[in-house]
């Protein structure tokens, strides 16, 4: 679940929940590379037991990295995923398990998402494509048709469609073999890999990657054996993980992630060559660099420093802003825990949108601990409980926001209007500052770089209601040309990509300045003059860009994208100018004015500062009667059902595989009634196949992934489901500054219907298809030298076999509790061979691991939030100062001071 | 009449006699009625209580088994003889006795204070067509029991200090606190939460009944054990993860840590003799408020109190001084019959002699 901005709220209020992870490196020793022995005590000074890998989070940047070109073929995307899942191990050294989730079918709650994530990447997609077609003939028609070889290949070269990313599809099936390999590779090859467990969760089996991470955690807990005092840690991008860790109520957990305030004043690649050094719209389509590029490409991302997020450090946070003096029943720091786990979902999830009053840069999550904190003692107890939700109690919380709801949004307003007149006046110093320099174009505001902030320091500039930082940031030492080309005539500096391919109307999210590209192209097109090309105004660098795709919030403080806002991203904004929705909220011209130039955003016509903005609201978004109040309690209706879903994803597992929350938007706060009398029962359902959820999350463009048979459903004009799968779609912003960030109006897939339609194809489908459909198992490898191996192979490969599903031995399987199964795709002593071939990865004569089909243990009891007999808490790190200051921050909040 | 000397105590010192891990061998049950079962119905689970709890809560409700009556070693006898029966082997044994008996005899090199009269008889269990040599059974001497615990009651407490009855009951309550009826995960919130508010009720009980042995005397003992820490292993052979549950007063002073460190001998011993590897003493303060935890090792205590304590006493000589005496009693209850063990308070010795014929 990627919320974004999550990280960076966190680590201003608690910044002491962040270190940096001390990492041994492979050394250079006379030209050799002497490796990271993982054998050896872990330089953090401590020692971990189970890593979690939530694989898609290192698939992705190793498939299609932002800050470098991304790998030629599959092969090597899949030797960049074994080295930077290496990289993580060895940081971890994790001493007992390394469990890799990988994504498989998601619930049904979630695909809403993904489909609308999929759906914008694959118009971006074809978008790169057509720019790159486009401006290949540019460059032909500039240079009289010679171009050279290299730069034409670059260009050529189609973008990789990362929606291949999705459970189902070949790209998958690739993955799940070359984990397979690689694990049993490094149990072969590795001392230190031979006295771990390894469980490997493909994208066949169901699930989120982070959930099914969540499901094994649970399942050990409910396990007698389990130790309590074991050591977790948890790779991956989403912020929320914390949470997640939180909800594990296992206070020896971190999370680790990439530090992604961490910066390099380098810029990102080129989207259009793959070359660092400019941006798309500066892009000449220039020789590759042969010196550069290559020999340093793995140590762009090799070199990102990672940090830990200390869950019980957070837990000690939370201890004291959650303690409320003289609550009149016990204080239970678990319970607490969950109920500001939920508090949080009203921010920002991934299966439902966030309420219009709340927003994490607002501190809203402040904001719902206030009332929290004042309503304690009139709800009687805790709001939640393992993972349900006391809807009596919440009406107090959804009450005491109801109260605040119409101040929000005119503080919101007045917020944004005084940043706006801040934009301007700045725009226009910089102007005359430029005026006054050299036109040398070259410019930049001053900005320096945007570095790793200083986590010793206490939290700054976190003002109640008020904007985390000022928004409006000068981008980092953004080149706009190849450094150190001087030998480019003026003329050539002048047409860029941009320029031929952007003639179009150009809407800008952006409303307080042109980008520089635009600028050019306002030259190049004889237009008008009086804009100068100056850089460092432009919005990209407000980095709470959100997550396009499941990177999670990754890019969120990410430094500039490859372009100010993407060709694709304004094509997506055009189309929004012939969708009659308004957007409602904070970069919207100034009331009543029309908009002057397609540069200006469309008009609000919601305006959540004025008076009846629920009747415009539920009007233009839901296109309502405004005296359907009904329809209102409905909608909130669907979105507590929403938020019990979340609660019990989060905490017991998912409640059912059907539900979803059925509309684009969220309702007011004011629009939650009588939920004391609302009854919520889920049907548990049954998750999809892998191609209904291609189906169900891929465009027509897409199509590549899902078998061929399918394709005619997603693109005959006489295909009962074509309606699932339009080739265009408005994005409403929604009060967003950038079309990314916006709603993109897709309709909702009707399962029946699409089951249906599929039904048709099925026995048409070839066996290996058939094959990549079924439901797969968790698979535990491990290496012939384990103490566990015995055991297993004893019972399955010796001539007394045993039971066909054993059940573990915590006492020789250190703690691991579940059954395992014969798998019949493994034979021992064989040779373990790369499934790619190529030669990229060795094969090995004699396969020295073990794989068996796992299966955790089922509990079919609630999963309670209750610390486990036998833990022993961390030492405190927090001292009584950082806890005064949370107490105090804490007390000073809510009815009492200013809040409703 | 034979005498065993237990002073001086210094020929027990040093290495430790050869020591059998305690191992299950069969177990049954009092419900809440005390009524028997062979089976482990009354098994508990242990999680924790919550500190600040009050000790005294719901002691006018204490419902409080009569133990006056005698019912000898009625259900340590059934158990065996149900197992014979079971297995189709004889339970052999030097000695079959209840725990506490063998705590009195192991405390005794460092106990002066407290005597003991206890009854050791030889007749065979089971069908009386069992060729294997009788083993004898040792059991308190009802009526001694009953006198000594007169006197410890009758004796005075300090003003304003709890009775014995209520410092009695804070013992009970703690395990009422502590315990859940089944595995944690298969125990409802609402049980664990409420157990503050349930009646205390020492009715029930589980007990296990081990094989040991130490030196040359091959043991069979029963004794009550609190709870469960985990879960029984699969496997019969390991060794099985119990808790023992203690109360103490916090330790404010010197002549605490000595009181303490007196108490943890029989705390020791007392797991020690089952195979429970761990301890988890509930301190309180003045008026019966849980202060914290502290859970320890069994086999860390003698350590920790030669090394951080007092020394006021000594693991292996404890050890050494059951072997010797057991192998002598072993060869000094030759005949069946009913046989005296007695040791009087601060006496040098332990009497034993023939008190009926068989
Ligand atoms: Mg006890």
């Amino acid at each position: 679940m990627g919320v974004p901005a999550l990280f960076r709220w966190l680590s201003q209020k608690y910044p002491k929940i962040i270190s940096q992870v001390i990492e041994e490196k492979p050394e250079d020793v006379d030209g050799q590379q002497v490796p990271v022995n993982m054998a050896g005590p872990n330089p953090n000074g401590e020692e971990f037991d189970n890593l979690y890998l939530d694989m898609n989070g290192i698939v992705h940047p190793c498939s299609h990295p932002e800050d470098r070109p991304p790998p030629a073929t599959e092969e090597d995307m899949m030797v960049a995923i074994f080295e930077y899942t290496e990289r993580v191990v060895n940081m971890v050294r994790p001493r007992k398990l390394l469990m890799i989730a990988v994504d498989g079918v998601a619930p049904r709650a979630k695909m809403n998402q993904q489909r609308s994530r999929r759906f914008r990447s694959a118009q971006e997609a074809k978008q790169k494509d057509e720019d790159k077609e486009e401006f290949l003939k540019m460059l032909k028609s500039q240079n009289g048709g010679d171009l050279h070889e290299d730069a034409a290949a670059m260009v050529q070269k189609k973008t990789w469609d990362s929606n291949a990313i999705t459970p189902g599809t070949p790209f998958m099936d690739i993955l799940a073999a070359s984990l397979r390999y690689w694990c049993a590779y490094k149990v072969n090859t590795d001392p230190a890999w031979e006295k771990v467990k390894i469980i490997l969760s493909d994208a066949t089996v169901p699930g989120e990657g982070e959930h099914k991470i969540m499901e094994f955690i649970r399942s050990q807990r409910s396990s007698p054996e389990h130790d309590p005092n074991t050591r977790h840690v948890i790779y991956g991008l989403d912020a929320d993980l914390i949470m997640l860790g939180l909800a594990t109520h296992e206070p020896h957990f971190r999370v680790l992630r990439e530090d992604v305030f961490f910066q390099e004043s380098k810029a990102r690649t080129c989207h259009i060559c793959g070359q660092k050094g400019h941006i798309a719209e500066a892009c000449k389509g220039e020789v590759k660099q042969k010196d550069g590029d290559f020999g340093e490409k793995d140590r762009a991302l090799a070199d990102k420093p990672f940090i830990w997020l200390h869950v019980s450090i957070l837990r000690e946070y939370l201890e004291a802003e959650l303690h409320v003096p003289q609550q009149p029943f016990r204080f239970d720091l678990e319970r607490a825990l969950d109920d500001w786990v939920f508090m949080c979902f009203f921010v920002g999830n991934d299966f439902l949108p966030h309420l219009p009053s709340l927003d994490i840069r607002e501190n809203g999550i402040d904001t719902l601990i206030a009332i929290w904190r004042d309503n304690l003692p009139l709800m009687g107890s805790y709001l939640t409980k393992d993972g349900h939700v006391d809807l009596e109690r919440a009406q107090f919380i959804l009450d005491g926001l109801a109260k605040q709801e119409d101040a929000i949004f005119r503080r919101r307003r007045e917020t944004e209007q005084r940043r706006d007149a801040n934009a301007k006046r700045r725009k226009l110093e910089e102007q005359n500052r430029n005026g006054q320099k050299s036109s040398n174009g070259n410019s930049r505001t001053p900005g320096g770089r945007r570095g790793s902030p200083d986590y010793s320091s206490p939290a700054n500039g976190v003002a109640r209601g008020g904007k985390a930082k000022d928004p409006v940031f000068a981008p980092p030492n953004l080149p706009l040309f190849v450094p150190g080309r001087g030998e480019l005539t003026k003329e050539e500096r002048a047409v860029t990509h941009d320029m031929i391919v952007n003639r179009g109307a150009v809407y800008k999210a952006n409303a307080a300045n042109k980008s520089v590209a635009a600028a050019l192209k306002s030259q190049f097109l004889g237009g008008n003059q009086s804009e100068p090309p100056a850089i460092g105004s432009n919005d990209v660098s407000e980095k709470d860009v959100e997550a396009e795709d499941e990177q999670g919030d990754v890019a969120e403080h990410a430094g500039p994208t490859d372009t100010p806002i993407s060709a694709s991203k304004k094509r997506k904004a055009e189309l929004m100018e012939d969708d009659d929705a308004g957007t409602p909220g904070r970069d919207s011209p100034v009331a009543g004015k029309p908009p002057v130039d397609s540069d200006e955003p469309p008009p609000d016509n919601v305006r959540l500062w004025e008076e009846g903005y629920a009747d415009r609201y539920y009007e233009t978004k839901f296109h309502v009667d405004p005296k359907d109040i009904a329809f209102r309690n409905q909608v909130a209706k669907s979105y507590v059902e929403g938020l019990a879903w979340v609660l019990l994803y989060y905490f017991q597992g998912c409640p059912s595989w059907t539900w979803y929350y059925p509309y684009h938007y969220a309702p007011f706060a004011a629009d939650f009634v009588e939920m004391d009398k609302m009854e919520i029962h889920f049907d548990k359902g049954k998750p999809f196949k892998p191609f209904e959820q291609l189906m169900g999350v891929l465009p027509a463009a897409s199509n590549h992934a899902i078998p061929e048979v399918f394709h005619p459903l997603m693109t005959d004009e006489d295909s009962t489901i074509i309606d699932f799968y339009p080739e265009d779609f408005p994005v409403d912003l929604n009060g967003k500054k950038f079309a990314w960030q916006g709603v993109a109006i897709l309709p909702f897939i009707d399962e029946k219907r699409l089951l249906d339609a599929m039904a048709t194809k099925y026995p048409l489908l070839s066996a290996e298809e058939h094959a990549r459909n079924e439901k797969g198992r968790d698979v535990l490898i491990m290496s012939d030298r384990h103490p566990l191996y015995e055991e297993i192979a004893t019972n399955f490969y010796s001539k007394r076999q045993g039971a066909p599903k054993y059940k573990l031995n915590p006492s020789v399987s250190e703690g691991l509790a579940g059954k395992v199964e014969k798998n019949e795709d493994y034979f021992p002593q064989s040779s373990l061979t790369f499934p790619l071939g190529e030669g990229l990865m060795p094969n090995l004569e004699e396969d020295h691991s073990i794989s068996v089909h796992y299966e955790m243990p089922h509990s079919s009891h609630i999963h309670k939030s209750m610390l486990l007999r036998g833990v022993k808490l961390p030492p405190p790190i927090l001292d009584s100062a950082d806890i005064a200051a949370t107490k105090g921050r804490a007390n000073n909040s809510g009815r009492s001071f200013g809040g409703a | 009449m034979d005498n065993f000397a237990i002073h001086p105590v210094s020929r027990f010192a040093g290495t430790s006699a050869a020591i059998r891990r305690p191992k299950e061998i069969a177990y049954f049950s009092y419900d809440d009625k005390h009524d028997f079962y062979l089976d482990e119905r009354s098994l508990r689970y242990y999680y924790p209580p919550n500190i600040g709890a009050d000790l005294s809560k719901g002691f006018e409700s204490f419902q409080q088994l009569d133990d006056t009556a005698d019912d000898h070693l009625d259900s340590l006898l059934k158990t065996i003889i149900d197992l014979e029966r079971r297995t189709g082997t004889k339970c052999a044994a030097d000695i079959i006795t209840w725990r506490g008996m063998m705590t009195k005899i192991m405390a005794t090199p460092f106990d002066n204070m407290n005597g003991f009269e206890m009854n050791a008889t030889r007749f065979q269990v089971g069908k009386p067509k069992a060729v294997v040599a009788s083993s004898p059974f040792i059991e308190e001497n009802h009526e001694h029991k009953l006198e000594s615990r007169k006197a410890q009651h009758g004796q005075p407490s300090r003003p304003g200090a709890p009775s014995q009855d209520l410092m009695s009951y804070w013992g009970y309550k703690f395990e009422t606190l502590s315990l859940i009826p089944d595995q944690w995960n298969s125990t409802p919130r609402e049980f664990i939460e409420r157990r503050e508010d349930m009646v205390v009720n020492n009715y029930a009980q589980y007990c296990s009944i081990v094989k040991t042995g130490i030196g040359k005397a091959r043991l069979v003992i029963g004794g009550e054990v609190d709870a469960l820490w985990d879960c029984k292993p699969e496997n019969k052979d390991e060794p099985i993860n119990w808790v023992e549950l203690k109360t103490s007063a916090e330790i404010e002073n010197d002549k605490d840590v000595l009181k303490y460190e007196r108490k943890l001998l029989k705390f020791w011993i007392q797991s020690f003799l089952l195979g429970v590897p761990r301890i988890i003493v509930g301190f309180r303060d003045r008026n019966g408020i849980l202060q914290r935890l502290e859970e320890m090792e069994t086999k860390d205590i003698p350590g920790l109190v030669k090394k951080r304590g007092k020394g006021t006493w000594d693991g292996n000589l404890c050890i050494n001084f059951t072997a010797s005496f057991l192998e002598w009693l072993k060869q000094t209850i030759t005949s069946e019959g009913v046989w005296r063990i007695k040791r009087r308070e601060r006496s040098p010795m332990i009497e034993v002699f023939k008190t009926e014929e068989s």
